[in-house]
């Protein structure tokens, strides 16, 4: 059953400019990109490290985090229907080029690294700030799309504070979206359901997964040839220069909006405790009451 | 005067979530010395409004012109102005979609620091500490935020709601006006109410495998998941035995769920079927075999044969659910 | 009355009632013209193929032309064609030996058709083998029109093949019965159904109108005879001249070894395709695959996919294949892979490599390794395979193993165990290659448990490489993924040379596979023993014995890639064979083993309700009655259990590993 309730229609104005607009605009679009430890890594491996308060990397790969290759993919079906550009984006150490790479060889246009030769997880506003400022330099961008949030701390506010920092609006949870007469029309998943989002460029959206946005994979072709594209290498003194924004000394210190105090693995021994009693009627009543002390618990 | 406030949008009602958000607001509260002040935005929630009033030291009914409840920029600008009229130390918001996408702007207008997905808030040297689970819940992290205010979306539904306090808290109501054009305009939006969510986000999961024997039992186990508020699901033996549509299968090669419980029936729990459920919270089993996989990611179990179980189970939670 | 006529002057005028004899040799050679052109186009169009070795190792060859040509070992396999093919194959010899005598007496001058050998060879044999044709094309014609098996297709030029052959059979013996006749031959018994015809035609006919119809009759058989030869490379009567080749220049290696290697560099660079897009990607050898099939079905008959109800069918992918090819533009502009994809998209994944197209393959077509090479073009050129494979593939990229989601780690099956890592053993004498499915899914740890226990309890020392195995490559070479398998096969070997490791011992048969066939394409040789076949040796070095064996039946499914792929069906019997009382075998075994639907990266992709291979095999262990389904592969234990639970229904059936089985008997003893 589905109930739906239409809050308003806005008409469209002057369909003559729009249509002139619509054929002169190129949309212009970043992806930002984060490189995270594998979430699949298992528990058993998992390990931190409480003096760096982070995952220790053992043997796990890094990754380019999935909600990130679901902006990149909804970036791309983007361009192939509507046409456009798109920048690939990180802030990360070295290592990050590996995820640059991947969104060149799935086919981005361009790939910035802003190289990170501080803390190892700068909070969320140093980020924004960092990622904000590469924005303007690179300029005339009309639409930066992040991902919801990471797969391993989860924060979920890059894309807010983007916006923030550029001064522009945002709209989380993006699933679609399309390019109309007058600016974009974004489809975006809600608690109950979905919303239509009409909005106007620049933008910043955060982008969620849904079954049209699975990353695609990549030709075989187009990962070797991803080896020799060119990578724009920014470090933070490059943004820093042309930037009021940036303090250098303070992102490199992991930033001044939050920090780390405890990271820690909660100890779960998964004991199976058999319910008991002297009859099944008493053993029952015991599992029912388990049950439902779990069930309100939530 | 400086306060915690705590924001409520008036579509959801007083829920399990609006209850959470104002139980952590009022012990936050308490252990800064503070008021507490809950916001609800948008029109309509009288009830809510009502409710509020019982456990907050005030109540605000937000609402802006022109907006029925909620369009992001008008909304956040009204809640920044007020925040900022208000003094407000700490905002406490739930992790619906609205206030998540609001939060960290919010906290960047005030000049403040964000959090989200807490489960718990402590003090520490006057600053608000927020735990919350990092690494797809292989891990907890305590952050603290360094700036103020401090704005924290919250696992809601992790905090025990406030009681009643003695004398209810006044109502006011505050029309914003409008800020310029807004560059966002939400102008459709559907609500999916259906009693089939997605599996993934189902909070409790009755599921069934092989051992059942066959299609039959799965109305039992409906009727339960029912009782539960809950969803059913399946192994893969049993879908591909044809007892349940394939979409409810639940492993590797199918869904993967997160549920606060997972009651597994006459499942063994071949590693494929642990993978799409190595998120739940608590895991529990109904197995006539003690030396059963499944017992050895069980929180709690009953080695019996589930057709004995289930109607006494049954029986018994439904007496359970009308106290 | 033989005794009477059985002299020395026994014999025949050749070409006794025809004039102007010359024009037969005119429509020899125009015959000869008309096939030669056709067979040079074919010549030619395999000439355009890639390279292939395969004219190395001549006598090798020989032997397989020998026996399976000549000899026709596989062809007689299918007790229909042993009678069908055998008659029309044999027939056609005798007869044409027939023939090259005429030429040999009558032009040559050779005095040959004389006395006994006339009488016996001349007349008898080849009028029984006439007989035998005939009798060989009812048989074909009563099996495509009456039996209609499905895995024949009915089209018309089989029978219209069918049919010239028989008119020419038929043509013949009235022939020879008018000739009889007609001339009184003395020696005319010795040819029986000849006589039959010649004693019939003179009750309603006079030596006249005989001689009058032999002549019409034999330019007729004439005729019938040139077009023959001239229709051969047109049809797949082709197949009389590419089976032969076909065989000689078959793959000589197991059949495990038989998917190539790509420069992928190079393609990158030229921007060639990565895989065969259209026809010239594939080899000549490929295009010879094409002319040799004959459309028996065989392949299609095996196939597990086939069997369970999926659309795949190996005989089908070669004749479209072949059409697309023989098409003026070769499948232009879309590729003759998008082509055969578009017109079946499921079926190229649907193929679980187990081989048994190429094993059933009379004429020694590969199959299998073509899918693996479209499926190439899709993975590498336009990332269009299955989402569950994707996943199987994505998870390899980043984390070396193809199971998403496990939450097990390399290490845990040996938790409790003495088990040393290379690096902690120097002098380990074997390593122990877990493998994936060995380390990660659940049940197999306990294989690889046993196995363990069964090496230390012999007093091997053995050291096993942990965290840093990778997975073989295996899944991503077969799913189509060349360039992912190159990388793992690349890091592996370097980690293996690293650790100078010169034996290895696995469980798995897809890793042992590729260990042995596929590594040395990149440095890598190493002595490669299946678990089945070490252990085995070890229990007939008495370093390990049995002592209690299972008082159960058990009977043994053959991995494909231990069995047909590399020939290993008897170490894993004996296994059996000592740790258990009784032991029952299933009709498909062996060589014909009936894949678990694992293979080719199977295992990662969700059958449909009703088209899973597992439950077929399933189905037939539990037919045999055996309470223990006694297994060689981490895939096979999987498919088959999820098979037989799904099964089994109130019957106790356990799926076990064949070192299960031992390490009980053994360990019972410990």
């Amino acid at each position: 059953m589905i109930a739906a309730d239409i809050i308003s229609k806005r008409t469209v104005t002057s369909t003559a400019s729009a249509t002139a607009q619509k054929q002169k605009i190129k949309v212009n679009i970043v992806v930002c990109l984060k490189q995270i430890l594998d979430p699949e890594i298992p528990s058993r491996d998992f390990r931190v490290d409480s003096e760096k308060m982070e995952a220790q990397r053992g043997g796990a790969s890094l990754v380019t985090n999935i909600f990130c290759e679901n902006a990149l993919e909804t970036a791309l079906q983007f361009r192939e229907k509507f046409g456009g550009r798109i920048t690939a984006l990180i802030f990360a150490p070295a290592g990050g080029e590996d995820s640059l790479r991947k969104a060149l060889a799935m086919k981005a246009d361009a790939a910035v690294h802003v190289i990170n030769d501080g803390a190892a997880h700068p909070d969320p506003l140093a980020v924004a700030r960092v990622l904000a400022a590469a924005v303007r330099r690179l300029g005339n961008i009309d639409l930066v799309m992040v991902g919801r949030e990471s797969g391993d701390w989860g924060v979920g506010q890059t894309g807010g504070l983007m916006a923030e920092e550029l001064g522009i609006p945002s709209v989380s949870f993006v699933d679609r979206l399309e390019k109309q007469e007058r600016g974009l029309l974004l489809h975006r998943q809600t608690d109950q359901g979905w919303e239509n989002v009409e909005a106007q460029t620049p933008l910043v959206v955060t982008i969620t997964n849904d079954d049209q946005n699975l990353p695609r994979i990549p030709k075989t072709r187009d990962i070797m040839l991803s080896s020799r594209q060119p990578i724009i290498r920014w470090s933070l003194e490059d943004l820093a220069a042309d930037d009021a924004g940036i303090d250098v000394a303070e992102i490199r210190a992991g930033g001044g909006y939050y920090r780390v105090v405890d990271l820690a693995i909660p100890t779960k021994e998964i004991v199976c405790e058999m319910v008991a009693g002297e009859t099944l009627e008493e053993r029952v009543d015991q599992l029912a009451d388990r049950i439902m002390s779990v069930v309100r618990s939530l | 005067m400086s306060r915690v406030i705590g924001i409520i949008f008036s579509s959801a009602g007083y829920d399990r979530a609006a209850q959470g958000v104002t139980g952590a607001g009022r012990r936050l509260a308490d252990a800064l010395g503070l008021p507490l002040q809950m916001v609800v935005v948008g029109g309509g929630g009288g009830d809510l409004a009502g409710s509020l009033a019982a456990v907050a030291d005030a109540v605000t009914v937000l609402t802006v012109t022109g907006v029925a409840d909620y369009q992001p920029e008008q909304t956040l600008a009204a809640l920044t102005d007020l925040c900022r009229g208000e003094g407000a130390q700490a905002v406490l918001l739930g992790n619906d979609t609205w206030s998540q996408e609001l939060a960290p702007r919010l906290a960047h207008r005030l000049g403040g620091s964000a959090a989200g997905d807490g489960v718990e808030l402590v003090i520490a040297d006057g600053r608000l500490r927020v735990s919350r689970s990092v690494y797809g819940g292989k891990a907890m992290a305590t952050i603290e935020l360094l700036r103020d205010p401090a704005v924290v979306w919250i696992r809601a539904r992790a905090f025990d709601p406030a009681t009643a306090r003695e004398v209810p808290a006044p109502i006011e109501s505050l029309e914003a006006a409008p800020t310029g054009e807004p560059a966002t305009f939400i102008i459709e939006r559907k609500s999916e109410v259906t009693g089939e969510a997605r599996l993934e986000d189902a909070q409790v999961i009755v599921s069934g495998g092989r051992g059942l024997g066959g299609p039959e039992p799965f109305t039992d186990l409906q009727d339960l998941a029912g009782l539960l508020g809950g969803q059913t699901a399946a192994s893969r033996a049993a879908c591909d035995s044809g007892w349940c549509p394939p979409s409810w299968q639940v492993g590797q090669t199918g869904r993967k769920v997160a549920p606060g419980l997972y009651l597994a029936v006459a499942i063994r729990g071949a590693s494929q079927h642990l993978a799409g459920i190595s998120e739940a919270k608590t895991i529990a089993a109904i197995n006539n075999d003690p030396d059963a996989l499944i017992f050895k990611h069980c929180r709690f179990g009953i080695v019996e044969d589930y057709r004995k179980v289930l109607p006494l189970l049954r029986e018994r939670l439904a007496a359970m659910r009308k106290e | 009355m033989l005794d009477n006529t059985l002299d020395s002057e026994a014999t025949r005028p050749v070409l006794w009632n025809i004039s102007q004899s010359w024009l037969l040799y005119v429509m020899f050679a125009a015959s000869l013209a008309i096939a030669g052109y056709g067979l040079y186009r074919r010549v030619m169009a395999w000439r355009r193929g890639q390279p292939a070795a395969r004219f190395d190792q001549p006598w090798p060859r020989l032997k397989m032309l020998l026996t399976h040509a000549i000899g026709q070992r596989r062809t007689v396999r299918e007790r229909y064609a042993a009678f069908f093919h055998t008659f029309l194959y044999t027939g056609f010899i005798v007869l044409f030996i027939a023939t090259m005598v005429v030429m040999a007496d009558h032009r040559f001058g050779l005095p040959i058709m004389r006395g006994a050998f006339y009488l016996w060879f001349q007349s008898l044999i080849v009028d029984i083998f006439g007989a035998l044709v005939v009798a060989g094309t009812a048989i074909a014609f009563v099996r495509r029109l009456v039996h209609r098996p499905r895995k024949l297709v009915l089209n018309d030029e089989s029978l219209r093949i069918l049919g010239l052959i028989l008119l020419m059979a038929l043509t013949g013996f009235l022939l020879e019965g008018w000739r009889i006749a007609a001339t009184a031959d003395p020696w005319g018994v010795w040819s029986p159904f000849g006589y039959l015809v010649a004693r019939i035609s003179s009750l309603a006919l006079t030596a006249k109108s005989m001689e009058l119809a032999h002549v019409i009759t034999w330019w007729f058989h004439s005729v019938l005879v040139f077009g023959f030869i001239a229709w051969v490379p047109y049809t797949k009567l082709l197949h009389i001249l590419t089976a032969p080749l076909n065989i000689y220049t078959a793959r000589l290696a197991p059949s495990g070894a038989s998917l190539k290697p790509l420069d992928l560099d190079r393609l990158a660079e030229t921007g060639e395709p990565m895989g065969v897009r259209t026809a010239a990607q594939l080899t000549w050898k490929d295009l010879l695959d094409l002319d040799a099939c004959t459309e028996c079905g065989r392949c299609t008959d095996v196939c597990p996919a086939n069997t369970v109800g999926k659309s795949l069918s190996p005989r089908d992918l070669i004749l479209d294949l072949r059409d697309l090819v023989r098409a003026p533009q070769a499948g232009e502009p879309a590729g003759i892979t998008s082509t055969v994809t578009a017109a079946a998209p499921d079926s190229l994944w649907q193929c679980t490599t187990c081989g048994a197209c190429m094993e059933a393959c009379p004429v020694f077509i590969e199959q299998m390794p073509k899918i693996v090479d479209l499926r190439r073009y899709l993975v590498m050129e336009e990332s269009d395979f299955p989402e569950t494979m994707q996943q199987a593939v994505t998870s390899l990229e980043t984390r070396g193993h193809p199971f998403r989601g496990t939450q097990s780690t390399r290490l845990d099956w040996a938790e409790g165990l003495p088990v040393k890592t290379i690096g902690e053993a120097l002098d380990a004498e074997v390593l122990l290659w877990v493998g994936c499915g060995g380390a990660l899914i659940e049940r197999n740890q306990k294989v690889v448990r046993a196995t363990a226990q069964l090496l230390a309890a012999a007093g091997v020392n053995f050291a096993i490489l942990g965290r840093e195995e990778k997975c073989t490559g295996d899944p991503a070479r077969r799913i189509g993924n060349e360039f992912l398998f190159e990388m793992l096969a690349r890091e592996n070997v370097e980690t293996l040379n690293r650790h100078a490791v010169k034996t290895i011992v696995t469980s798995c048969p897809h890793c042992f596979n590729t260990l042995r066939h596929e590594y040395p394409q990149f440095g890598g040789s190493f002595e490669v023993y299946h678990h089945s076949e070490y252990l085995a040796k070890l229990v007939s070095e008495g370093r390990l014995a049995s002592a209690t064996p299972l008082d159960q039946t058990v009977t043994f499914h053959d991995p494909c890639y231990l069995g047909r792929h590399n020939g290993v069906f008897d170490a894993p019997r004996q296994l059996v064979q000592i740790s258990s009382r009784r032991m029952v075998e299933m009709e498909r075994r062996r060589e014909n083993g009936f894949c678990c639907g694992g293979g080719g990266g199977m295992s990662f992709v969700d059958e449909p309700a009703g088209q899973r291979v597992n439950q077929e095999r399933a189905r037939e262990a539990l037919k045999t009655g055996a309470e223990v389904v006694a297994v060689g592969c981490p895939f096979c234990m999987t498919m088959l259990e999820d098979g037989i639970n799904a099964r089994r229904g109130e019957r106790d059936v356990r799926v076990m590993d064949v070192a299960e089985l031992l390490w009980e008997s053994v360990g019972k003893k410990a």
